[in-house]
């Protein structure tokens, strides 16, 4: 059994930083309003979470991601098994996909704002843009990649169908899967930072945003901060959904 | 569907990938609950013929039949174990064996696994086992389908001298204690020899050689009529070359060594 102890060292680094960064504040060798110390957003931080201000934006933030990742995931994913299992579907499908995969898809933010407006569709639409292309090549290399060998044993020991599906493809895909779900995470909040410079009232980047406005450097600062944390966060949540369902897999036995 | 062993007629069975012939004009029949080997250097056709009986390849030509029905019509159930266990490496020892079970299975898997003498292991990844812990675990899986026939591969050939020779006793065990028509895939003489009721040499495509084996069971291998059969096989082989230079006392110290073209 694993004993659940802190590992400091992967937090080393940014304590350092952080240090760092509130002598040289301190000292006075940088003007505190272009770069606020790291007490005066933490201070502000908590400030905004008194108020309730700063839950409300990260709630909005979060939803959005959650909602692009979901659909965007779901549509990947669903092409990506599709493609694999049909030599059919892929030769029809799959160029048009590898063509629009290659469009910068935060290129498209002028079209999209006049197709969709100012509002969440168009945000939603970029991050759904943004994840639904590595879930699906993961997905589908995961499938395409599955031992044959297992397959036909599959086929021999009476597995057919979705039978064959749920306990040898998808299980073999799965690697390759989480692989694409991980780097699709990277990618939601990439989108989502841009996306919410797009005028809106809510939301991380609108605080990022309007504060660029008033100057407020500690509030521009505090939220990409949080960005970070959020994204360590989704990273250390998929990392724990891997470990759990690769169990089996050596290479994850750690 | 039906437990019990079944027969299987080959007539004038041709094989071709594209324009390279594989097999031909095979003509044989495996009886019911027969133990049939089936050797051949590597290349032969060998594994070919298996993989046609098993109905994973396409017939050229000629017929297969089990019990005298067309092998496609057939309701005959079949099961393969394979050189490289094939195990599902996402599933536990347990799960593994009652792959494709419907209904309340477990009782049935544990039961299967007690008979390869793997209780102990069931909660375990298949990566943890050793080779041959997991031929026993693939060996489970298979008879917990009660096949008509069941076909090995060359089951043994990744496998230590010792773990292999305690697996050819436990396969011989299961399949009197079960009846199924076994068909076994072997380059080892010895093998063959000390399994089957009878062996078919497959050479350059068709039946080179086709001989039962009338000795009793428990064979040991240092029995003079299984070892002379096994050099009449190997000389077969070698076009009596290179063996006909050892004597009988050779091949009797060691008659384990000699594997043909591994």
């Amino acid at each position: 059994m694993k004993k659940m102890t802190f590992d400091f060292r992967p937090w080393a680094i940014p304590f350092i930083l952080i240090i760092v960064w509130e002598v040289v504040v301190q000292m006075e060798i940088v003007s505190p309003a272009l770069f606020p110390s790291p007490i005066t957003i933490i201070t502000t931080g908590w400030n905004l979470t008194i108020n309730g201000d700063l839950t409300t934006h990260i709630g909005v933030s979060l939803g959005r991601a959650l909602t692009g990742m979901l659909i965007g995931g779901a549509i990947g994913f669903a092409l990506g098994v599709l493609n694999g299992l049909s030599k059919n579907c892929y030769h029809y499908l799959d160029t048009t996909i590898q063509m629009i995969r290659n469009i910068p898809h935060l290129a498209l933010i002028p079209l999209v704002i006049v197709w969709m407006g100012i509002g969440e569709d168009a945000k939603i639409f970029l991050v759904v843009l943004g994840v639904l292309f590595p879930i699906y090549v993961n997905t589908f290399h995961g499938i395409r990649n599955v031992d044959p060998n297992l397959v036909e044993m599959g086929r021999m020991y009476n597995l057919k169908g979705w039978q064959l599906f749920r306990h040898v493809l998808l299980p073999g895909a799965l690697p390759s899967i989480f692989v694409g779900l991980r780097y699709a995470l990277g990618v939601m909040w990439l989108t989502l930072i841009i996306a919410e410079t797009i005028p809106t009232q809510a939301g991380l980047g609108y605080l990022a945003t309007n504060a660029r406005e008033f100057m407020q450097t500690d509030i521009i600062i505090l939220s990409i901060v949080i960005y970070a944390l959020l994204g360590k966060l989704a990273d250390v949540i998929a990392q724990f959904g891997e470990n759990r369902a690769l169990k089996w897999n050596a290479s994850y036995n750690k | 569907m039906k437990h019990e062993p079944i027969q299987i007629d080959i007539q004038n069975l041709q094989k071709s990938f594209g324009k390279k012939e594989i097999l031909h004009d095979i003509t044989t029949t495996f009886k019911k609950g027969e133990f049939v080997a089936v050797i051949g250097k590597s290349g032969s056709g060998k594994s070919t013929l298996l993989r046609l009986v098993a109905s994973l390849e396409e017939i050229t030509q000629g017929d297969l039949l089990f019990d005298g029905v067309p092998a496609k019509n057939s309701d005959a159930n079949v099961k393969m174990m394979y050189q490289d266990s094939r195990l599902l490496p996402w599933k536990k020892v347990i799960d593994n064996v009652g792959l494709g079970l419907t209904g309340n299975w477990s009782a049935l898997a544990e039961e299967a696994l007690d008979k390869v003498g793997l209780l102990h292991l069931k909660d375990e990844w298949p990566s943890t086992l050793s080779g041959g812990q997991k031929q026993r675990v693939a060996l489970a899986r298979a008879l917990i389908h009660e096949p008509s026939l069941l076909m090995l591969d060359e089951p043994l050939s990744a496998l230590d001298a010792l773990t292999r020779i305690e697996m050819q006793n436990l396969i011989e065990l299961i399949w009197q204690k079960n009846n199924f028509t076994a068909l076994l895939v072997t380059h080892d003489v010895s093998e063959a020899v000390r399994l089957a009721d009878r062996i078919i040499l497959i050479e350059d495509g068709s039946i080179a050689f086709d001989e039962p084996i009338a000795v009793p069971r428990p064979r040991k291998l240092t029995n003079p009529l299984l070892i002379e059969l096994e050099e009449k096989i190997l000389n077969r082989l070698m076009n009596g070359r290179e063996i006909a230079t050892l004597n009988e006392k050779q091949l009797a110290v060691s008659p384990l060594n000699l594997v043909v073209n591994p």
